[in-house]
């Protein structure tokens, strides 16, 4: 094995283009452990792995990691109040804070298309979005995005955002039914729980959760917009089609309303238990790893553990497909709603590592990451060693069952994969573009080999019921994105208490809402739009401005 | 043991004419042992005070205590014009005074309980068994709980199945029960630990009283009313007063584990909220402020209780 690394290793080094800069490889043989925080939680990898034993023989470099563990807002505030930094930090989605206090450091001091040409030829064409001006109107980059850049056609082979989701056993009871509208969502889950109230176990099955844990609270506030017909924009809708791009929070406003209501009808119904509203996120992903929830709102890779412990179980028939639901017309004055869960593909700004003001070596940082994106370390980061996780047949990458297999087992990645690492990196997506390989997917799950040659039967058979060819066909295809981008990514820190209000009250009136005695339901929402309506008004008004801003800077661009 | 500490405290004030350094000298073995301590304080509880300044100020660590622009009382201001702030003051006292009533309430009853159990196998059992549950980790307990009272948690289904309830209670996300969540949780941790000093206090009541009641023609309760729970009065009172000086502080962790959106309104405590504002919402002057306030009147509602202790003639703490 020591032969076919050292055999990858001169092959990468001689096919890549920097490799005879001899004084930065000379520097970078001086040992170094980096300080790594990653703003979510995750395991320690092994001591043994193989990924970041070649990234120490290469650079010289070894990573401490820290997992989130408990609420991130803390965690940064805490780090903040003490400028107590480690050397990289994937702050997640409270990244703005390290930004606003100083933690971060512009990249664009090293990143320049002279001292880095792949790190900027990767974030050249969206260079508009990534880009941004501090208060004192010079150019600054925090941080280059982890995922979002990718290269040719835009692969949709599922849903990996959000969508409501029901299990596929559902489906199959039900005769394969085609399930566009919120209504003909939950009369299926009614008529199955009716005629199927406990699992083979005699487990009493739940008809759909609802989690309201912290920020994953997106499950119980975040489904109007899509239901009016448009992806993901966080806690407001913006009408793309109106000159001045009209946005206003949602939940506020009389579309919200048969949402909820719907929800306190399917509550008294039984459909829904009390104990979803006092549920934490671990004994969600418990509740969905046994196989006994039948459906939910949620984000496809908020899941992923539970999926992967069904996969695991060879419970199939318990995963779930991703629906793409909107309003029937009478919730909305009879108008037909076109559906759009799905968005063009976006980078994700301001997500991803940053280096930190206490780094003592962000130089080195950054040559590496310059380094790691070429075709070779790609390859190896997402593929793994050619012979041993994967081989090539006819210039297509394939894997065998067993390869494949070791791919979706956790333990087995804590030894093989550097997950921890390049997750939160600058990467490669989408298609190769050049060279011997070009046309192959940089990623495992997008390769076509993969996504259909290693479906499991049941799956297969599922997909052939409805003719589909992949599990993306149940949504429509992406739309454009539009010029502002997805809105949830705009940093509204400057009305953050506001804000901070504003999720309160939805996290105190809407579960409310749900449980409450169905004629005592209109007095109460209009309870809650008075009491949200001041808080609403300052954080809507203050999107629509920063909305109209963004689309200005990416329209100006192009 | 209680007694002889009793006795230093009031010869130290008992004599303050014969010169303090006279006194401090003489006692330079005691000085140097109070020493670490004395540090330890000045270090960790007076030093970090002078953070407080930030409660006057619109701090951001980026500029730093002298770089910030004070604002006066407007942090307070603030403060006090919040819903939740108000709620979370309401919040900690009724949760600390449901604490400390059902806490003492039910530590002295075991305590005297145990008194009264003359077997000793059985005493120590019963003690041991009821103080384990101090050293668990507040997540597991927690979490505990949380199985418990879950709507299909064993004490729905024990209500249901003997006929109490027909419909579950929904213990977690009942906003109006959480208060008295928080208290049974809260005796069940630390009843055995908080009766260990009850325990001890007992131990040293003179045998010979009970002995005398006895030939006297006392019965058990008469026993108990007469002699064990005036033997016991001080201890009760010492304790009191530290308590009601914590009063401002009703613990942190349990409401912070067990709180649901649901209960927040009624589960934030003053503790949280800094936490909440100061730390994850980066509102560093209003939080200061907040723990200012805290501080405040804790020490105010110490040396009421003192005062009124030593107006009814007990021993007092200070």
């Amino acid at each position: 094995m020591k032969k076919i690394l050292a055999a990858a290793l001169a092959l990468a080094m001689v096919s890549s283009p920097l490799a005879s800069i001899p004084a930065m490889a000379e520097e970078a043989q001086e040992p170094i452990t980096l300080t790594v925080f990653r703003g979510d939680p995750g395991d320690q990898p092994a001591d043994d792995n193989k990924i970041y034993k070649k990234i120490e023989e290469e650079f010289g470099v070894t990573f401490e990691f820290e997992f989130l563990a408990g609420d991130l807002d803390e965690k940064l505030g805490m780090m903040i109040a003490g400028e107590d930094y480690p050397d990289l930090f994937d702050g997640g989605n409270s990244a703005d804070l390290l930004i606003q206090n100083g933690a971060l450091i512009n990249l664009l001091d090293y990143v320049s298309p002279e001292k880095t040409p792949r790190l900027w030829a990767h974030i050249e064409p969206q260079k508009a979005r990534l880009i941004e001006k501090d208060e004192d109107g010079n150019d600054v980059l925090y941080i280059i995005p982890n995922y979002g850049l990718a290269d040719g056609e835009q692969i949709v082979n599922q849903v990996n955002g959000p969508a409501f989701f029901i299990q596929k056993q559902v489906l199959e009871w039900g005769g394969y039914p085609e399930i566009h509208t919120l209504n003909e969502y939950f009369d299926l889950l009614d008529a199955f729980i009716e005629a199927n109230p406990t699992d083979e176990n005699g487990t009493p099955y739940v008809g759909f959760d609802i989690l309201c844990e912290d920020w994953r609270h997106f499950c119980l506030i975040n489904p109007v917009q899509h239901l009016m017909g448009r992806p993901n924009d966080g806690e407001v809708l913006v009408d793309v089609n109106s000159e001045d791009f009209h946005t206003e929070t949602f939940i506020d406003k009389p579309y919200a309303k048969p949402y909820y209501k719907k929800l306190n009808e399917e509550f008294h119904k039984g459909l829904i238990s009390k104990d979803t509203f006092v549920m934490n996120y671990d004994q969600y992903i418990a509740a969905l790893s046994s196989g006994t929830v039948l459906g939910m709102f949620d984000q496809t890779w908020d899941f992923n553990n539970a999926t992967f412990a069904l996969q695991d179980a060879k419970m199939y028939k318990n995963t779930y497909v991703a629906l793409g639901l909107v309003y029937d017309p009478e919730y909305v004055d009879g108008k037909e709603i076109e559906e759009h869960y799905v968005n063009g593909s976006l980078p994700n700004v301001r997500r991803g590592f940053g280096i930190s003001v206490n780094c003592e070596c962000p130089e080195r940082i950054v040559a590496m990451w310059e380094e790691m994106m070429s075709d070779e370390w790609q390859l190896l980061f997402n593929w793994g060693v050619e012979g041993e996780d994967y081989y090539i047949e006819d210039g297509r990458l394939m894997m065998t069952k067993e390869q494949y297999e070791n791919t979706q087992n956790n333990n087995w990645k804590l030894h093989n994969k550097a997950l921890a690492f390049t997750e939160s990196s600058p990467k490669k997506q989408g298609y190769i573009m050049e060279g011997d390989l070009a046309g192959n997917c940089w990623e495992v799950g997008n390769q076509p080999e993969i996504v259909f040659g290693q479906m499991n039967d049941y799956d297969k058979e599922f997909l052939e019921h409805y003719g589909y060819q992949k599990f993306a066909d149940f949504v429509n295809p992406p739309i454009e994105l539009a010029p502002y981008g997805e809105a949830w990514q705009i940093d509204y820190s400057p009305v953050d208490i506001d804000h901070q209000d504003f999720l309160d009250i939805q996290d105190k009136y809407l579960p409310e809402l749900i449980m409450c005695d169905p004629e005592e339901f209109d007095a109460l929402w209009d309870e809650f739009v008075e009491e949200i309506t001041p808080s609403a008004t300052v954080f809507g008004e203050f999107m629509w401005e920063a909305v109209q801003k963004e689309a200005a800077k990416v329209l100006e661009n192009e | 043991m209680s007694r002889p500490a009793a006795n230093t405290i009031n010869a130290g004030a008992g004599h303050p004419k014969k010169g303090f350094f006279q006194t401090l000298c003489k006692q330079w073995q005691l000085v140097i042992m109070a020493v670490p301590m004395l540090l330890y304080v000045l270090l960790f509880n007076y030093g970090p005070m002078w953070g407080w300044i930030t409660a006057f100020q619109d701090y951001t660590p980026k500029k730093g205590i002298t770089g910030s622009k004070f604002v006066g009382w407007d942090n307070f201001k603030w403060l006090f014009g919040r819903r939740d702030f108000l709620e979370s003051i309401r919040n900690t006292l009724a949760m600390s005074v449901i604490n400390l009533v059902l806490g003492t309430v039910t530590s002295i009853l075991l305590a005297i309980l145990l008194n009264e159990v003359r077997k000793t196998m059985f005493k120590r059992t019963v003690q041991t068994v009821t103080y384990l549950p101090h050293f668990l980790s507040m997540v597991i307990v927690v979490g505990m709980a949380q199985n418990i009272f879950a709507s299909n948690g064993p004490i729905n289904q024990l209500l249901q199945g003997i006929g109490l309830i027909k419909q579950p209670i929904f213990f977690l996300g009942e906003e109006k029960l959480f208060w008295w969540l928080v208290g049974v949780i809260n005796v069940w941790k630390e009843v055995g630990w908080n009766t260990i000093i009850y325990i001890s206090a007992m131990t040293a009541i003179d045998p010979s009283l009970y002995e005398a009641a006895e030939i006297d023609g006392a019965g058990r309760f008469a026993r108990i009313r007469y002699i064990t729970l005036p033997g016991i009065r001080s201890t009760f009172v010492i304790l009191l007063i530290m308590n009601i000086g914590h009063l401002m502080e009703a613990g942190f962790e349990l409401q912070y584990l067990l709180q649901s959106s649901l209960t927040t309104d009624y589960a934030q405590t003053i503790d949280i909220f800094v936490l909440k504002y100061g730390i994850s919402k980066q509102q560093y002057g209003v939080a200061t402020a907040a723990g200012m306030f805290k501080s405040v009147v804790a020490i105010i509602l110490l040396f009421a209780a003192n005062t009124i202790a030593k107006k009814l003639d007990e021993n007092t703490l200070i």
